[in-house]
């Protein structure tokens, strides 16, 4: 199936306190033909819209007040707090150290999209995450993609993001 | 052949340029990319009144950082802003604000440098990247921009260098 394809059924979050940046991923998303675009910039609200309706993908910044991108992708993959815990989500930022990278693996991200944002960029990271066939782990605190691969610095980049089959 | 040092572990380095570009997409899609790129660029007008929201609410920390010192909320909150400049500069058409500002935020990124920063050399940061968008100087085309930039980096680098791995 093509991204294109893909995209035309797939309902995303954007979370980032930043509304021009929003605003950026917004347009483009939109432009990708994606079936919703829900943007919000605060991770309270972004838990309560996962609440309230269907999305099927997530895209937030890290770097955020009081609650920040990590806490965010903690909640997601929590089975018992929460509704979706295999959703897979993309983590947007500037970090780009090797130790951040597997703090945010470690918390569950499937893939990252490093700043500056560019169409290609997020096309890219799109087609990695939508369109992967790698298995996610349950257990009774977690659900979402191996983790024992977040110490693995060889897999660093988008050939070995972790991505969801869902 | 040789035996495994247990004390030692080897660690491949990661392709941080292969993180930054992404992988490849296919033809059929990148008529994808052409509608986003050309979306975006209708947006483009907003871009640099974007920005000096941006750089207002850097001054706006520098200012207090200017009275009360880099340590503690004061100066986290200037290593947000500059770390936020630093992902959207290149996406509002500056990159080398993008440049100075990730210059910056190596001297701020952590409590620790933050106790010893200078603040003299992180403050010059926040000049460069105002004079950038006074004078519209968007990359390091220009000389004295790319002169400046240079410089700023050598010393932050200079400054952040015990810290590094």
């Amino acid at each position: 199936m093509a991204l294109e394809d893909i995209l035309s059924q797939t309902r995303v979050l954007v979370v980032d306190d930043n509304a021009a940046l929003r605003g950026v991923l917004r347009v483009s998303l939109q432009a990708f033909g994606c079936a919703k675009v829900i943007e919000t910039g605060s991770v309270a609200q972004a838990l309560e819209i996962l609440k309230s309706q269907p999305v099927d993908l997530v895209i937030t910044d890290w770097k955020m007040k009081p609650r920040d991108g990590i806490d965010l992708v903690s909640s997601i993959r929590s089975p018992v707090s929460s509704p979706s815990p295999g959703l897979p989500v993309i983590m947007l930022t500037a970090y780009d150290g090797t130790d951040r990278i597997r703090q945010a693996r470690r918390a569950g991200v499937n893939a990252f999209l490093i700043k500056p944002v560019t169409a290609s960029a997020l096309a890219s990271c799109l087609r990695d995450v939508l369109t992967g066939d790698h298995g996610y782990v349950e257990t009774d605190d977690y659900v979402g993609p191996e983790r024992r691969q977040a110490d693995r610095s060889d897999l660093i980049g988008p050939a070995a993001q972790l991505t969801a089959s869902h | 052949m040789a035996k495994p040092n247990p004390d030692v572990e080897m660690i491949a380095a990661p392709n941080m340029l292969q993180i930054k570009i992404g992988g490849p997409i296919g033809a059929a899609d990148l008529h994808l990319i052409e509608k986003a790129d050309n979306a975006l660029n209708d947006m483009r007008s907003d871009f640099a009144l974007w920005l000096e929201d941006e750089v207002e609410k850097l001054e706006k920390s520098a200012d207090i950082v200017r009275k009360e010192g880099l340590k503690g909320k004061e100066g986290e909150d200037l290593f947000i802003r500059a770390h936020d400049l630093r992902g959207l500069g290149s996406t509002y058409d500056f990159p080398i604000i993008t440049r100075i500002a990730s210059s910056m935020t190596k001297m701020i990124d952590m409590p620790e440098k933050r106790d010893v920063a200078p603040i003299g050399l992180v403050l010059a940061h926040v000049n460069a990247i105002r004079a950038a968008l006074v004078q519209n100087i968007r990359d390091s085309t220009d000389p004295v921009a790319a002169e400046l930039a240079g410089q700023l980096e050598v010393m932050a680098a200079e400054f952040a260098a015990p810290w590094e791995d």
